[in-house]
């Protein structure tokens, strides 16, 4: 081993850089955590689960790598085990979220919610959080597909579909009733993105006859 | 950034009136869930996060271990 990797466990001096940069991403935590959960509560706490998570690992984060998306991907692992481990969090509700009182100011400016957030709710899991990675976040499908630990091409054809699903509801009202749909549906969009990744024109032409 | 909206009107298609609709909303799209984002991000962080990371402080003072 020509350049043998520092050992995890050496007690290297505490970067106090680390600190700042953490410190310095808190708001993309909390604003991803948010676009997660739909819920300024279980957002922030999910916030703070991801910061002593990432100060307890820091140890394996590679200086000079993402430390952004690193944090994403602890709050992401740690939003899907929480789910798994009680079903304690809610689906996914911006109701509650604009329910949270949060200042005169912001009172008037959740209550101008848009159309498009209020229907983030119908996009599953997996479609939602590519699209607010890649669209809100401003990262690369390179870096999306890092954080959900997926192939680009899935992380494409997600925030395709996800993008494809807002307009739908958007012109047609809340028809498509994703959210509604019973634990089934999963699979059901697991087999589209596949043949989205398969090929993308013809899923693409499947999706488009979908009955409403 | 932007144009990351736009990829998925394949670009070998001549720009139809329908396909310059749908970039528009896809474009008005990611101009929503920017602005959602953004306006969580520009909060002021809340007491909680100073906090715990004033604890991670003092705890990696002390060792390293955060309780």
């Amino acid at each position: 081993m020509p350049t043998p990797a520092p050992s995890p466990h050496s007690h290297k001096p505490e970067n106090p850089d680390f600190k700042t940069e953490l410190l310095g991403l808190v708001p993309f935590l909390r604003a991803f955590a948010r676009s997660l959960t739909g819920n300024q509560e279980a957002a922030d706490d999910l916030a703070q689960e991801t910061l002593v998570k990432a100060w307890q690992s820091r140890a394996s984060f590679i200086p000079g790598t993402n430390l952004k998306a690193w944090l994403f991907t602890i709050l992401r692992n740690q939003f899907y085990s929480d789910r798994r481990r009680a079903w304690r969090q809610a689906p996914w509700d911006q109701d509650a979220a604009e329910r949270i009182p949060g200042g005169g100011e912001d009172q008037v400016h959740s209550a101008e919610l848009s159309d498009t957030v209020r229907a983030l709710k119908h996009l599953s899991d997996e479609q939602r959080e590519a699209l607010i990675l890649v669209g809100a976040g401003g990262f690369s499908y390179e870096d999306a597909a890092a954080i959900c630990k997926c192939a680009v091409g899935t992380v494409k054809s997600r925030v395709a579909r996800a993008r494809k699903t807002l307009i739908e509801i958007l012109d047609g009202g809340d028809t498509l009733g994703d959210a509604s749909r019973p634990a089934g549906g999963d699979a059901a969009r697991e087999i589209m993105a596949q043949l989205d990744q398969l090929s993308p024109g013809r899923a693409e032409a499947l999706g488009k006859k979908r009955p409403k | 950034m932007t144009q990351q909206w736009d990829t998925t009107v394949s670009s070998d298609e001549k720009p139809t009136e329908k396909a310059r609709a749908i970039r528009a909303r896809q474009r008005a799209i990611g101009r929503e869930l920017r602005r959602m984002y953004d306006d969580v991000a520009q909060e002021p962080v809340p007491d909680d996060f100073m906090d715990l990371l004033r604890q991670i402080d003092e705890a990696s003072e002390k060792g390293g271990k955060v309780s």
